[in-house]
């Protein structure tokens, strides 16, 4: 039988519960039980060596179960164990169960022949029993549905923001009135209602609202997944709970206030863990709206100061020295993770802990800078990632298996790089895309912790260079040093993701998926070229001067585009072409006015307002979009109704998580159950247009049928201002479905303009996702099958119906040139790239383009086509 | 060089501060704990100061071991195991040391500081004894490796616990019974960073 130690500060209390346990026991079959409590029958307090007596005095040979009670208690019974024979210490067992209920388990265990694992376990259900009999039995506790179909009721309203059904505000507060004693434990339900899930941001605000709490212990399941119970202070174990939106979470709190954390988290559940925080709109509209032109953080040409200042490349300049050129030359600066240790001196593990400290501090003020730096240039979302990164790098679950790393002998940055490897491995062998994705965070928090111990500053590169990334994320992007990177070259990833778009709009030449660069190193000498796709590690001399005379062709080139930036685009047989831009916010509308746009062909208000919390009010889109046309001189705007879904998740307007939302219910779409958002948005478009010049066009429309409601929801819109609908308002539609681009004649019959999308007409006509780096190649807008699709439109449209295109595809120069060639009136590009589009189409005749387009129409491939399109855009350059 | 009589001096120096010093050390406890540290840190040194009437000593190793097992039964709180620790392992640094250097103090009060480390398993700004401890170490880490003699070394050391123990007052206490405090444990400085300067202080007095 095995032996029970019960080691207390007061020898009172321990030799009364063992009392308690004794009468529960059948007296012939008894465990012996031995007492180390208090110094003397007065003194409290615990005594290592007589621990380890009454150990030694109550092992039998089977083991020994030792039930502590608080602080040095557990402090003295460690300690006890190594005073011990090691071979009695390895079979002594020391219980986290609680004393009393812990002890009354064992010792009933025990006498029923148990052996030590079993009687602690026994023990330590003493606490689960205690709980959940609690936990059911609080007042805060309400309804609790057993199962889903009882439960869908109040439960189901989780998009109503209320989505907490436990614990009430009366019940919070009467559990807390038992608030105080130390063994307190409540269990509420909790509906998940932010869009995404509890992914990485509310994931961290919920593990920072428990860290709040340092004495109560919580743990979280999630009861639609099954699965066991996570620590509540680890971002990881909350992560691993995989919880989407509408998943229910059993939350048990212990220990004093743990009422009033339940009650926090309960109305923390209600704003969607703060994905559905209402007071971050207005003060967003103060930042963003009320911003001035341009910040001089934001970037490169600087709008108007940019095309009448210094040419790109000159010292002094704020751009980079190969700003829109899409070609450079360089050393290679890696930034893919790889933080050399070769000079780090290992020391003991105080060195190595007190290493570890100064190096998380060190990450800790870098992210707090990067989050500070962020919401200032990109806003509160893309800042949101370095939050997150912020709570994994206190996460116990990232910390504690370190320092016990380090404790047992590791090196700081080999318990480090072990710990980030077998989180990312957790992340990355989760369900969840959202949740995966942070396995990548996992790494770059260890990154920064490795990069501070191997005794770096703030990542910094000395020299300007070449950038090799596996992807580039978007804050990557806007943080990109324009005078520091002469480019960026991602060995991974498409051309399209958000972070390549970000850096090519901030005019840094971006080369994509580069494999040959994977393992090349620090310092190699590269020379690529985006437009062309060439690339070449360690060139010679003469591939260096090609290159040198490359790039000084196009920064002249370029220089005399920005003089002639804000001059009209007409070719050579007197055509004129309006070059517009695709603008995001009221900063991009400046920087494109700056750069020769005229106006915007694409104002995306899902982007304009992607970082709101709650939907902006009529009043509040009015006033953005006047500043969007009152930045853009009073040029036409053409502002797409909120384009959500897809990869474009809009915090306010949640979508269902469906299995392909590329082919879900993304776009207009997304408004045919509940068109309120839309509708008030049109509202905002018609108070407008009274003013300003505008269009307004509905994305990704496929049938007449859609066509028709969402003008009737047009319609809808005027009707609630006191006069009609502004004639000066123009209404479009989206060409970015096959089906539409094949029917365009009856779609189009009502409009007067249509738009062509070609990166989504792209992904769908050659069934390869956008964003995916797998099918990359195959997602190449200059195939012959787009192309026919965008003439079919081109040539089908009703009487009257310009033809316009806001894709990326109108960035590219040559590109651009083959799109008017096609027919296409009007291009919206980015802002960055507006002076060399109109310069291209300003050296050739439109003869030439049609020319070009019918020979594209029949080529075999995209890089057939690009290449005659390069042909024709550089052949004119040149001359 | 320390002696063995500088270690019974450090030691009867000690628990002469910490007689001294009792109730103050209570009341700090009493802020934010259970108001027994003073006492606890006077029984427990009180027993210990008794060692070398009891007993003829003859090695370091030997005394500091019987300090630290003396300490562990008598303190009682859990400074008791945490000193007693600090000072077993201490002890073990000093086997077959005669005459400590600012070398061999190095180890040992390295060998001790990891025993608190791996019993108590705090970090820094936990708000505990580690947060002087921390410090102290690299501070005399760094003089010694600047080039000072055990004197200044201890004294930076001291200086360092004392700078440290000073911080904990803007700390919240993550580890120990003020940690069931939470915020409120903020403003008070924690008692056992306290007389771990005080131990420190009582060192650079005693044993150069």
């Amino acid at each position: 039988m095995i032996g029970i130690v019960v080691v207390s500060h007061s020898r009172a209390l321990a030799e009364a519960a063992v009392l308690l346990a004794s009468e529960m026991t059948d007296p012939d079959n008894r465990p012996v039980i031995k007492v180390a409590a208090g110094l003397d029958d007065q003194t409290f307090g615990t005594d290592a060596a007589a621990v380890s007596e009454a150990i030694a005095a109550a092992d039998g040979g089977d083991g020994v179960l030792v039930l502590l009670d608080l602080g040095s208690a557990v402090l003295s019974a460690e300690m006890a164990l190594e005073f011990l024979d090691p071979e009695v210490a390895q079979r002594v067992r020391l219980s986290s169960a609680p004393l009393v209920e812990g002890l009354v388990g064992a010792a009933v265990a025990a006498g029923a022949g148990a052996d030590l694992a079993t009687a602690a376990d026994e023990a330590e259900q003493g606490l689960v029993a205690k709980t959940q009999h609690l936990g059911t039995g609080t007042p805060a506790g309400g309804p609790r549905p057993d199962g889903p179909g009882e439960g869908a009721g109040p439960l189901s309203d989780a998009d109503g923001g209320d989505g907490a059904s436990a614990p009430g505000a009366s019940g919070a507060g009467s559990a807390s009135a038992q608030d105080g004693s130390d063994g307190e434990s409540l269990t509420a339900q909790l509906v998940v209602s932010a869009p995404h899930g509890l992914h990485a941001r509310p994931a961290a605000r919920f593990v920072r609202e428990v860290g709040a709490h340092p004495q109560v212990r919580v743990a979280v399941r999630n009861l639609d997944r099954g699965g066991g119970a996570v620590d509540a202070r680890s971002l990881t174990g909350i992560a691993t709970l995989d919880a989407r939106q509408g998943h229910r979470l059993e939350v048990t709190a212990t220990g004093p206030g743990a009422a009033v954390l339940l009650e926090e988290l309960a109305r923390l559940a209600g704003t969607g863990f703060g994905d559905l925080e209402p007071p971050a709109g207005p003060a967003r509209t103060a930042q963003r709206a009320g911003a001035p032109t341009v910040s001089p953080a934001r970037g490169p040409a600087r709008g108007r100061a940019a095309a009448q200042g210094p040419a790109p490349g000159d010292a002094g300049s704020s751009t980079g020295p190969t700003f829109g050129l899409d070609a450079a030359v360089g050393r290679v600066v890696r930034a893919d993770g790889r933080v050399s240790l070769d000079s780090y001196h290992a020391g003991d593990a105080v060195h190595e802990l007190a290493a570890l400290d100064r190096a998380v501090q060190q990450a800790r003020e870098e992210l707090a800078e990067l989050v500070t730096r962020t919401s200032e240039q990109l806003g509160a979302d893309e800042a949101a990632v370095f939050d997150a990164h912020l709570a994994m790098l206190d996460d116990p679950a990232l910390q504690d298996p370190v320092r016990d790393g380090i404790r047992s002998g590791q090196s700081a940055p080999e318990a480090v790089t072990t710990r980030t490897a077998e989180l990312r491995q957790q992340f990355e062998g989760l369900s969840d895309p959202y949740q995966r994705e942070r396995g990548a965070d996992v790494t770059s928090v260890g990154d920064r912790v490795l990069h501070a111990l191997s005794g770096g500053g703030e990542v910094r590169r000395e020299a300007p260079g070449i950038l090799v990334v596996q992807e580039l994320d978007p804050a990557t992007a806007v943080l990109l040093d324009l005078r520091e990177t002469l480019g960026v070259i991602t060995v991974g990833g498409g051309a399209t993701g958000h972070g390549v778009l970000l850096a090519r709009a901030r005019g840094v030449p971006v080369m994509t998926g580069a494999a040959a660069v994977r393992d090349v190193g620090d310092g190699t000498l590269v020379a690529f070229d985006a437009r062309s796709g060439r690339l070449v590690v360690d060139p010679d001399l003469e591939v260096r001067g090609e290159f040198e005379a490359l790039l000084a062709d196009r920064a002249s080139a370029r220089r005399r585009m920005l003089e002639a930036a804000n001059d009209p685009a007409v070719t050579l047989d007197g055509t004129r072409v309006l070059v517009k831009a695709n603008v995001a916010s009221v900063d991009d509308a400046g920087l494109a006015a700056g750069c020769g746009a005229e106006g915007s062909g694409l104002v995306r208000t899902e982007a304009l307002f992607g970082d709101w919390e709650t939907a902006p009010s009529v009043a509040e889109q009015v006033r953005a979009f006047e500043r969007i046309a009152e930045e853009l001189s009073g040029a036409m705007i053409t502002i797409r109704t909120w384009d959500v879904g897809g990869d474009k998740p809009l915090p306010f307007h949640p979508q269902p998580v469906e299995a392909n939302p590329f082919l879900g219910r993304r776009g207009l779409r997304a408004f045919r159950d509940d068109p309120s958002l839309l509708v008030d948005q049109l509202e905002a478009v018609c108070r407008v247009a009274r003013e300003q010049r505008v269009r307004v066009m509905f994305p990704m429309v496929t049938t007449v049928e859609e066509v028709d409601w969402a003008l009737a929801r047009l319609d809808e819109a005027a009707g609630r201002l006191p006069e009609e609908r502004p004639d000066a308002l123009e209404v479009g539609i989206m060409i970015e479905v096959p089906a539409a681009a094949l029917r365009p004649e009856s779609l189009s019959a009502l409009l007067d303009f249509v738009s062509i999308g070609t990166n989504d007409l792209t992904q769908y006509t050659l069934a390869a996702e956008r964003g995916s780096p797998t099918v990359a190649e195959l997602a190449d807008v200059a195939d012959p099958a787009v192309l026919r699709l965008i003439h079919e439109t081109v040539t089908g449209v009703a009487e009257g119906v310009d033809v316009c295109l806001c894709g990326d595809a109108a960035s590219d120069p040559d590109l651009a040139l083959l799109l008017v060639g096609l027919g296409v009136s009007e291009l919206s590009a980015t802002a960055a790239s507006v002076p060399a589009v109109k310069d291209a189409l300003r050296r050739v005749t439109l003869t030439d383009l049609q020319d070009l387009a019918a020979r594209a129409l029949r080529a075999d491939s995209a890089a057939d086509v690009r290449e005659l399109a390069r042909r024709v855009g550089s052949s004119q350059s040149a001359s | 060089m320390a002696t063995l009589q500088s270690f019974t001096d450090w030691i009867a120096d000690y628990a002469g501060v910490v007689r001294d010093q009792a109730d103050y050390l209570t009341d700090l406890d009493r802020a934010i704990g259970d108001a027994d540290h003073g006492a606890n840190m006077a029984r427990g040194m009180g027993k210990v100061a008794l060692l070398t009437e009891q007993e003829e000593f003859t090695a370091i190793d030997a005394y500091l071991k019987k300090v630290g097992m003396s300490l562990v039964s008598n303190v009682g709180g859990a400074s008791g195991p945490l000193y007693g620790t600090f000072f077993l392992r201490m002890a073990g640094a000093f086997t077959g040391v005669e005459e400590a250097g600012v070398t061999e103090v190095a180890a040992g009060l390295r060998a001790g500081v990891e025993g608190i480390l791996a019993r108590g398993k705090a970090e820094v700004g936990d708000k505990t004894m580690y947060d002087a401890w921390a410090p102290a170490l690299e501070a005399f880490d760094s003089a010694v490796g600047s080039g000072s003699d055990l004197a200044a070394a201890l004294a930076a050391a001291a200086e360092a616990a004392a700078k440290g123990r000073d911080e904990t007052e803007g700390l919240v206490a993550r580890k120990g019974r003020a940690s069931y405090l939470g915020e409120r444990s903020r403003g008070h400085i924690d008692p056992g960073a306290t007389s771990s300067t005080m131990l420190l202080e009582s060192a650079a007095r005693t044993l150069a």
